[in-house]
Protein backbone atom coordinates (compact mmCIF):
# COMPACT_ATOMS: atom_id res chain seq x y z
CA UNK A 1 0.00 0.00 0.00
CA UNK A 2 2.75 2.61 0.96
CA UNK A 3 4.54 1.58 -2.06
CA UNK A 4 1.30 2.63 -4.30
CA UNK A 5 1.78 5.77 -2.11
CA UNK A 6 4.63 6.74 -2.70
CA UNK A 7 4.83 6.17 -6.44
CA UNK A 8 1.63 8.33 -6.90
CA UNK A 9 3.06 11.22 -5.17
CA UNK A 10 6.13 11.10 -7.07
CA UNK A 11 4.44 10.71 -10.17
CA UNK A 12 2.61 14.24 -9.07
CA UNK A 13 5.30 15.85 -7.65
CA UNK A 14 7.12 15.27 -11.21
CA UNK A 15 4.02 16.11 -12.98
CA UNK A 16 3.84 19.53 -10.83
CA UNK A 17 7.01 20.35 -11.72
CA UNK A 18 6.38 20.11 -15.21
CA UNK A 19 3.13 22.08 -15.79
CA UNK A 20 4.60 24.67 -13.45
CA UNK A 21 7.81 25.12 -15.77
CA UNK A 22 5.93 24.51 -19.14
CA UNK A 23 3.42 27.40 -17.71
CA UNK A 24 6.34 29.92 -17.67
CA UNK A 25 7.92 29.01 -20.75
CA UNK A 26 4.72 29.57 -22.45
CA UNK A 27 4.41 32.66 -21.06
CA UNK A 28 7.51 33.63 -22.55
CA UNK A 29 6.76 32.29 -25.90
CA UNK A 30 3.25 32.76 -26.51
CA UNK A 31 3.11 37.11 -26.91
CA UNK A 32 5.78 35.87 -29.52
CA UNK A 33 4.29 33.23 -31.32
CA UNK A 34 1.26 35.82 -31.33
CA UNK A 35 2.90 38.41 -33.07
CA UNK A 36 4.76 36.18 -35.19
CA UNK A 37 1.33 35.20 -36.89
CA UNK A 38 -0.11 38.72 -36.68
CA UNK A 39 3.08 39.65 -38.93
CA UNK A 40 2.54 36.52 -41.05
CA UNK A 41 -1.24 37.56 -41.86
CA UNK A 42 -0.29 41.58 -42.05
CA UNK A 43 2.67 40.70 -44.84
CA UNK A 44 0.16 38.06 -46.71
CA UNK A 45 -2.69 41.49 -46.90
CA UNK A 46 -0.02 43.68 -48.21
CA UNK A 47 1.02 41.23 -50.64
CA UNK A 48 -2.50 40.15 -52.27
CA UNK A 49 -4.14 43.94 -51.57
CA UNK A 50 -1.03 46.15 -52.78
CA UNK A 51 -1.63 49.40 -52.62
CA UNK A 52 -4.95 49.31 -50.46
CA UNK A 53 -5.23 49.96 -46.86
CA UNK A 54 -7.60 47.51 -44.65
CA UNK A 55 -11.15 49.20 -43.63
CA UNK A 56 -12.47 46.59 -42.00
CA UNK A 57 -12.43 42.78 -40.65
CA UNK A 58 -15.52 40.97 -41.34
CA UNK A 59 -16.27 36.90 -40.05
CA UNK A 60 -19.65 35.49 -42.05
CA UNK A 61 -20.85 32.55 -41.38
CA UNK A 62 -20.38 29.96 -43.97
CA UNK A 63 -21.55 26.48 -44.98
CA UNK A 64 -18.45 24.46 -43.08
CA UNK A 65 -16.41 27.04 -41.55
CA UNK A 66 -16.77 30.56 -40.55
CA UNK A 67 -15.65 32.80 -43.70
CA UNK A 68 -12.89 35.76 -42.76
CA UNK A 69 -12.85 38.53 -45.08
CA UNK A 70 -11.17 42.03 -45.48
CA UNK A 71 -12.65 45.03 -47.03
CA UNK A 72 -9.81 47.18 -47.80
CA UNK A 73 -10.06 50.55 -50.30
CA UNK A 74 -7.80 52.56 -52.37
CA UNK A 75 -8.04 56.22 -53.88
CA UNK A 76 -7.98 56.04 -57.95
CA UNK A 77 -8.78 58.67 -59.92
CA UNK A 78 -10.43 61.09 -57.31
CA UNK A 79 -12.52 57.49 -56.43
CA UNK A 80 -12.62 55.61 -53.87
CA UNK A 81 -12.46 51.70 -54.87
CA UNK A 82 -12.84 48.57 -53.44
CA UNK A 83 -10.76 45.37 -52.95
CA UNK A 84 -11.42 42.55 -50.79
CA UNK A 85 -9.29 39.49 -49.33
CA UNK A 86 -10.66 36.44 -47.85
CA UNK A 87 -9.14 33.32 -46.61
CA UNK A 88 -9.51 30.14 -48.12
CA UNK A 89 -9.27 26.60 -47.57
CA UNK A 90 -9.04 22.39 -49.47
CA UNK A 91 -7.27 19.66 -48.77
CA UNK A 92 -4.55 19.31 -50.76
CA UNK A 93 -2.24 16.42 -51.05
CA UNK A 94 -1.23 15.63 -47.80
CA UNK A 95 -2.81 18.58 -45.59
CA UNK A 96 -5.27 21.61 -46.01
CA UNK A 97 -4.02 24.61 -47.95
CA UNK A 98 -4.51 27.43 -47.03
CA UNK A 99 -4.80 30.45 -48.90
CA UNK A 100 -5.42 34.30 -49.01
CA UNK A 101 -6.96 36.30 -51.89
CA UNK A 102 -6.90 39.36 -53.24
CA UNK A 103 -9.76 40.87 -55.81
CA UNK A 104 -10.42 44.14 -56.91
CA UNK A 105 -13.87 45.30 -57.65
CA UNK A 106 -13.92 43.96 -60.83
CA UNK A 107 -13.26 40.30 -59.72
CA UNK A 108 -9.69 40.56 -60.97
CA UNK A 109 -7.29 38.52 -58.88
CA UNK A 110 -4.80 40.89 -57.48
CA UNK A 111 -2.61 38.58 -55.69
CA UNK A 112 -2.32 35.09 -53.49
CA UNK A 113 -0.69 34.34 -50.55
CA UNK A 114 -0.57 30.52 -49.68
CA UNK A 115 -0.19 30.92 -45.65
CA UNK A 116 -0.47 27.26 -44.52
CA UNK A 117 0.60 23.84 -47.00
CA UNK A 118 2.02 20.59 -45.87
CA UNK A 119 2.62 19.07 -49.58
CA UNK A 120 5.73 16.90 -50.67
CA UNK A 121 8.85 18.69 -50.51
CA UNK A 122 10.54 19.13 -54.08
CA UNK A 123 6.38 18.89 -55.32
CA UNK A 124 3.65 20.46 -53.91
CA UNK A 125 5.85 22.34 -51.73
CA UNK A 126 7.24 23.96 -54.70
CA UNK A 127 4.22 26.23 -54.45
CA UNK A 128 5.33 28.64 -51.99
CA UNK A 129 8.82 28.23 -53.04
CA UNK A 130 10.45 31.58 -54.52
CA UNK A 131 13.16 30.68 -57.16
CA UNK A 132 16.44 32.29 -56.37
CA UNK A 133 18.26 33.68 -59.18
CA UNK A 134 21.27 33.13 -56.72
CA UNK A 135 23.47 29.90 -57.17
CA UNK A 136 24.99 28.26 -54.10
CA UNK A 137 28.69 28.43 -55.78
CA UNK A 138 27.95 32.39 -56.33
CA UNK A 139 26.86 32.67 -52.75
CA UNK A 140 29.78 30.96 -51.49
CA UNK A 141 31.96 33.16 -53.33
CA UNK A 142 29.70 36.22 -52.91
CA UNK A 143 28.84 36.74 -56.88
CA UNK A 144 25.59 36.36 -57.02
CA UNK A 145 23.70 39.46 -57.51
CA UNK A 146 21.59 40.57 -54.60
CA UNK A 147 19.60 42.43 -56.28
CA UNK A 148 17.11 40.70 -58.60
CA UNK A 149 16.08 38.65 -55.36
CA UNK A 150 12.29 37.76 -55.59
CA UNK A 151 10.04 37.98 -52.65
CA UNK A 152 6.79 35.92 -54.65
CA UNK A 153 6.82 32.22 -55.64
CA UNK A 154 6.52 32.15 -59.37
CA UNK A 155 3.38 29.32 -59.13
CA UNK A 156 1.74 32.05 -56.84
CA UNK A 157 2.38 34.84 -59.02
CA UNK A 158 0.85 33.71 -62.23
CA UNK A 159 -2.60 34.15 -60.31
CA UNK A 160 -1.96 38.03 -60.09
CA UNK A 161 -4.57 39.25 -62.98
CA UNK A 162 -6.98 36.89 -63.77
CA UNK A 163 -10.48 37.30 -64.08
CA UNK A 164 -12.23 35.08 -61.15
CA UNK A 165 -15.47 35.78 -63.06
CA UNK A 166 -14.26 33.23 -65.23
CA UNK A 167 -13.45 29.96 -64.91
CA UNK A 168 -9.60 29.02 -64.46
CA UNK A 169 -7.75 27.07 -66.57
CA UNK A 170 -4.80 24.58 -65.36
CA UNK A 171 -2.26 24.04 -68.29
CA UNK A 172 0.37 22.15 -68.29
CA UNK A 173 3.53 24.25 -69.20
CA UNK A 174 6.27 23.57 -66.77
CA UNK A 175 7.75 26.03 -64.28
CA UNK A 176 6.14 29.59 -65.08
CA UNK A 177 8.19 32.46 -66.88
CA UNK A 178 7.60 36.20 -68.20
CA UNK A 179 7.31 34.32 -71.90
CA UNK A 180 4.14 32.36 -71.07
CA UNK A 181 2.27 35.15 -69.69
CA UNK A 182 0.86 36.75 -72.30
CA UNK A 183 -0.95 33.07 -73.14
CA UNK A 184 -1.55 32.28 -69.79
CA UNK A 185 -3.69 35.75 -69.81
CA UNK A 186 -5.56 35.43 -72.92
CA UNK A 187 -6.71 32.01 -71.50
CA UNK A 188 -7.24 32.56 -68.11
CA UNK A 189 -5.10 30.09 -66.76
CA UNK A 190 -2.13 28.88 -64.52
CA UNK A 191 0.68 26.75 -65.49
CA UNK A 192 0.43 23.84 -62.82
CA UNK A 193 3.50 22.63 -60.91
CA UNK A 194 5.06 19.84 -62.38
CA UNK A 195 4.25 16.23 -60.71
CA UNK A 196 2.22 18.15 -58.58
CA UNK A 197 -1.13 19.06 -60.08
CA UNK A 198 -3.33 17.92 -57.39
CA UNK A 199 -1.62 21.26 -55.57
CA UNK A 200 -2.47 23.22 -58.46
CA UNK A 201 -5.89 22.05 -58.69
CA UNK A 202 -6.72 22.65 -54.72
CA UNK A 203 -5.43 26.09 -54.55
CA UNK A 204 -6.78 26.70 -58.22
CA UNK A 205 -10.54 25.30 -56.23
CA UNK A 206 -10.23 26.79 -53.35
CA UNK A 207 -9.43 30.28 -54.87
CA UNK A 208 -12.61 29.76 -56.80
CA UNK A 209 -15.04 28.64 -53.71
CA UNK A 210 -13.52 31.24 -52.32
CA UNK A 211 -14.36 33.75 -54.64
CA UNK A 212 -18.24 31.66 -55.14
CA UNK A 213 -18.32 32.28 -51.25
CA UNK A 214 -17.24 36.14 -50.86
CA UNK A 215 -19.69 37.20 -53.91
CA UNK A 216 -22.58 35.81 -52.31
CA UNK A 217 -21.63 37.62 -48.71
CA UNK A 218 -21.63 40.59 -51.03
CA UNK A 219 -24.77 40.19 -52.74
CA UNK A 220 -26.63 39.72 -49.72
CA UNK A 221 -24.79 42.64 -48.04
CA UNK A 222 -26.43 45.00 -50.77
CA UNK A 223 -29.57 43.30 -50.54
CA UNK A 224 -29.94 44.12 -46.87
CA UNK A 225 -28.81 47.28 -47.04
CA UNK A 226 -31.08 48.57 -50.11
CA UNK A 227 -34.04 47.19 -48.35
CA UNK A 228 -35.11 49.13 -45.25
CA UNK A 229 -35.99 48.15 -42.16
CA UNK B 1 37.06 4.01 -17.55
CA UNK B 2 37.69 5.98 -20.81
CA UNK B 3 35.41 9.16 -20.63
CA UNK B 4 36.29 9.89 -24.40
CA UNK B 5 35.04 6.89 -25.41
CA UNK B 6 30.86 8.00 -23.83
CA UNK B 7 31.17 10.44 -26.80
CA UNK B 8 32.84 8.96 -29.69
CA UNK B 9 30.96 5.44 -29.36
CA UNK B 10 27.86 7.92 -30.25
CA UNK B 11 29.39 8.84 -33.34
CA UNK B 12 30.87 5.13 -34.91
CA UNK B 13 30.42 2.27 -32.27
CA UNK B 14 27.11 2.79 -31.42
CA UNK B 15 25.54 5.12 -33.54
CA UNK B 16 21.91 5.77 -32.67
CA UNK B 17 20.69 5.06 -36.79
CA UNK B 18 23.01 2.96 -38.39
CA UNK B 19 23.93 0.31 -35.86
CA UNK B 20 21.25 0.57 -33.24
CA UNK B 21 18.76 1.27 -35.54
CA UNK B 22 16.80 3.88 -33.63
CA UNK B 23 15.38 7.68 -34.48
CA UNK B 24 14.79 5.98 -37.81
CA UNK B 25 11.53 7.95 -38.60
CA UNK B 26 12.76 11.73 -37.89
CA UNK B 27 16.07 10.75 -40.11
CA UNK B 28 13.54 9.40 -42.78
CA UNK B 29 11.48 12.53 -42.87
CA UNK B 30 12.87 15.70 -42.40
CA UNK B 31 16.47 15.26 -44.73
CA UNK B 32 15.07 16.90 -47.43
CA UNK B 33 17.03 19.40 -46.80
CA UNK B 34 20.54 20.28 -44.71
CA UNK B 35 19.25 22.71 -42.85
CA UNK B 36 16.23 20.65 -42.09
CA UNK B 37 18.98 18.40 -41.03
CA UNK B 38 21.17 20.37 -38.70
CA UNK B 39 17.82 21.99 -37.05
CA UNK B 40 16.56 18.51 -36.31
CA UNK B 41 19.52 18.09 -34.71
CA UNK B 42 19.73 21.23 -33.16
CA UNK B 43 16.23 20.46 -31.46
CA UNK B 44 16.67 16.52 -30.88
CA UNK B 45 20.45 17.36 -28.95
CA UNK B 46 18.64 19.70 -26.62
CA UNK B 47 16.24 17.73 -25.54
CA UNK B 48 18.55 14.35 -25.67
CA UNK B 49 21.45 16.28 -23.35
CA UNK B 50 18.35 17.70 -21.14
CA UNK B 51 16.56 14.60 -20.54
CA UNK B 52 19.80 12.39 -19.98
CA UNK B 53 20.69 15.00 -17.28
CA UNK B 54 17.40 15.19 -15.07
CA UNK B 55 16.97 11.41 -15.91
CA UNK B 56 20.53 10.86 -14.45
CA UNK B 57 19.88 13.04 -11.50
CA UNK B 58 16.77 11.61 -10.12
CA UNK B 59 17.61 8.05 -10.91
CA UNK B 60 17.87 7.15 -7.28
CA UNK B 61 14.69 8.42 -6.28
CA UNK B 62 12.36 6.84 -8.88
CA UNK B 63 10.58 3.73 -8.22
CA UNK B 64 11.37 1.35 -11.06
CA UNK B 65 8.04 0.33 -11.67
CA UNK B 66 7.10 4.02 -13.02
CA UNK B 67 10.35 4.90 -14.46
CA UNK B 68 9.14 5.37 -17.89
CA UNK B 69 5.86 7.45 -17.00
CA UNK B 70 8.26 9.65 -15.59
CA UNK B 71 11.05 9.63 -17.94
CA UNK B 72 8.44 10.47 -20.81
CA UNK B 73 7.14 13.25 -18.88
CA UNK B 74 10.53 14.97 -18.75
CA UNK B 75 11.17 14.01 -22.23
CA UNK B 76 7.90 15.65 -23.52
CA UNK B 77 8.64 18.90 -21.18
CA UNK B 78 11.50 19.57 -23.06
CA UNK B 79 10.45 18.78 -26.50
CA UNK B 80 7.78 21.52 -25.10
CA UNK B 81 10.19 23.54 -24.22
CA UNK B 82 11.36 23.86 -28.14
CA UNK B 83 8.40 23.52 -29.90
CA UNK B 84 7.29 26.97 -28.16
CA UNK B 85 10.71 28.54 -28.83
CA UNK B 86 10.76 27.64 -32.53
CA UNK B 87 7.54 28.52 -33.16
CA UNK B 88 8.07 31.93 -31.00
CA UNK B 89 11.54 32.98 -32.64
CA UNK B 90 12.46 30.57 -35.84
CA UNK B 91 8.87 30.41 -37.18
CA UNK B 92 10.41 29.54 -40.91
CA UNK B 93 12.11 26.64 -38.85
CA UNK B 94 9.06 25.60 -37.19
CA UNK B 95 6.96 25.36 -40.31
CA UNK B 96 9.43 23.63 -42.47
CA UNK B 97 10.00 20.73 -39.21
CA UNK B 98 6.47 20.62 -39.13
CA UNK B 99 4.78 17.88 -36.94
CA UNK B 100 8.22 16.41 -36.43
CA UNK B 101 9.18 18.66 -33.41
CA UNK B 102 6.36 17.43 -31.08
CA UNK B 103 7.22 13.91 -32.49
CA UNK B 104 10.62 14.13 -30.80
CA UNK B 105 8.92 12.87 -27.82
CA UNK B 106 8.50 9.46 -29.59
CA UNK B 107 12.29 9.50 -30.59
CA UNK B 108 13.82 6.23 -29.25
CA UNK B 109 16.91 7.63 -29.05
CA UNK B 110 16.21 9.56 -26.14
CA UNK B 111 13.91 7.22 -24.48
CA UNK B 112 16.61 4.73 -25.11
CA UNK B 113 18.93 6.63 -23.61
CA UNK B 114 17.47 7.69 -21.11
CA UNK B 115 16.72 3.68 -20.13
CA UNK B 116 19.59 2.22 -20.87
CA UNK B 117 22.45 4.99 -19.76
CA UNK B 118 21.29 8.22 -17.99
CA UNK B 119 19.26 6.15 -15.30
CA UNK B 120 22.34 3.75 -14.65
CA UNK B 121 25.10 6.52 -14.77
CA UNK B 122 27.08 9.93 -13.40
CA UNK B 123 25.27 13.31 -14.17
CA UNK B 124 29.04 13.95 -16.12
CA UNK B 125 28.61 10.41 -17.87
CA UNK B 126 25.20 10.93 -19.41
CA UNK B 127 26.36 14.21 -20.58
CA UNK B 128 28.88 12.76 -22.61
CA UNK B 129 26.76 10.23 -23.74
CA UNK B 130 24.06 12.43 -25.07
CA UNK B 131 26.52 14.72 -26.59
CA UNK B 132 28.10 12.05 -28.18
CA UNK B 133 24.56 10.11 -29.32
CA UNK B 134 23.67 13.93 -30.64
CA UNK B 135 26.69 13.93 -32.51
CA UNK B 136 26.35 10.72 -34.21
CA UNK B 137 22.32 11.28 -35.00
CA UNK B 138 23.31 14.57 -36.20
CA UNK B 139 26.66 13.23 -38.84
CA UNK B 140 24.23 10.39 -40.19
CA UNK B 141 21.20 13.11 -40.79
CA UNK B 142 23.03 15.69 -42.28
CA UNK B 143 25.17 13.05 -44.83
CA UNK B 144 22.06 11.87 -45.71
CA UNK B 145 20.53 15.43 -46.15
CA UNK B 146 23.37 16.12 -48.12
CA UNK B 147 22.75 13.79 -50.76
CA UNK B 148 19.06 13.80 -50.65
CA UNK B 149 19.50 17.47 -51.03
CA UNK B 150 21.96 18.25 -53.95
CA UNK B 151 20.72 14.95 -55.94
CA UNK B 152 17.05 15.90 -55.70
CA UNK B 153 16.92 19.19 -54.97
CA UNK B 154 19.86 20.32 -56.97
CA UNK B 155 20.36 22.61 -54.22
CA UNK B 156 22.50 23.43 -51.20
CA UNK B 157 21.49 25.16 -47.84
CA UNK B 158 18.38 26.69 -50.44
CA UNK B 159 20.87 27.67 -53.21
CA UNK B 160 20.73 25.98 -56.53
CA UNK B 161 23.49 24.36 -57.54
CA UNK B 162 24.12 24.04 -61.04
CA UNK B 163 21.64 26.33 -63.24
CA UNK B 164 19.20 24.49 -65.47
CA UNK B 165 19.72 20.77 -64.57
CA UNK B 166 16.63 18.75 -63.68
CA UNK B 167 17.21 17.24 -60.22
CA UNK B 168 16.29 13.45 -59.74
CA UNK B 169 13.08 13.67 -58.11
CA UNK B 170 13.01 10.83 -56.59
CA UNK B 171 15.77 11.53 -53.92
CA UNK B 172 13.85 13.77 -52.29
CA UNK B 173 10.93 11.52 -52.23
CA UNK B 174 10.40 8.59 -49.73
CA UNK B 175 12.52 6.37 -51.62
CA UNK B 176 15.11 8.39 -52.27
CA UNK B 177 15.59 8.45 -48.43
CA UNK B 178 15.90 4.61 -48.16
CA UNK B 179 18.14 3.88 -50.55
CA UNK B 180 20.61 6.58 -49.13
CA UNK B 181 20.52 4.83 -45.97
CA UNK B 182 20.77 1.88 -47.29
CA UNK B 183 23.74 2.65 -49.17
CA UNK B 184 25.19 4.40 -46.05
CA UNK B 185 24.75 1.16 -44.17
CA UNK B 186 26.16 -0.97 -46.55
CA UNK B 187 29.52 1.16 -46.56
CA UNK B 188 29.56 1.27 -42.90
CA UNK B 189 29.44 -2.37 -42.49
CA UNK B 190 31.62 -2.67 -45.41
CA UNK B 191 34.18 -0.76 -43.54
CA UNK B 192 33.35 -2.20 -40.35
CA UNK B 193 34.01 -6.04 -41.92
CA UNK B 194 37.30 -5.24 -43.16
CA UNK B 195 38.68 -3.84 -40.45
CA UNK B 196 37.59 -7.29 -38.43
CA UNK B 197 39.44 -9.13 -41.47
CA UNK B 198 42.38 -6.92 -40.94
CA UNK B 199 42.13 -7.90 -36.98
CA UNK B 200 41.88 -11.50 -37.36
CA UNK B 201 44.41 -11.93 -40.55
CA UNK B 202 47.29 -9.88 -38.35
Amino acid sequence: MSGILKSTLIMAMVAFIASFALSHINNITQPEILKQEKEKQKAALKAVLPGYSIKEIKTAPADDSDFQYWIAEKAEDENIVNGYAFITEKPGYSGTVKTMVGIDNSGRILGISILQQSETPGLGARSVEISSTGTFFGALFGSSDKTERKIKAWFQEQFEGLDSGKPIEILKKGDWNESMKQELTEKNAISAITGATITSRTVKDSIEAGIKKLNKIIQEEKTTAEVPE
Amino acid sequence: MNRLNDVTKGIWEKNPILVLGIGLCPTLAVTTSVSNALWMTLATSFVLIGSNILVSLIKNFVPSHIRIAIFITIIASFVTIVELTLKGFQPEVYKSLGIFIPLIVVNCIILGRAEEFASKNTVFRSILDAIGMGLGFGLTLTVLAFFRETLGANKLFGYTLIPGMKPALAMILAPGAFFTLGLMLWAMNAIKSRKKDKANGN
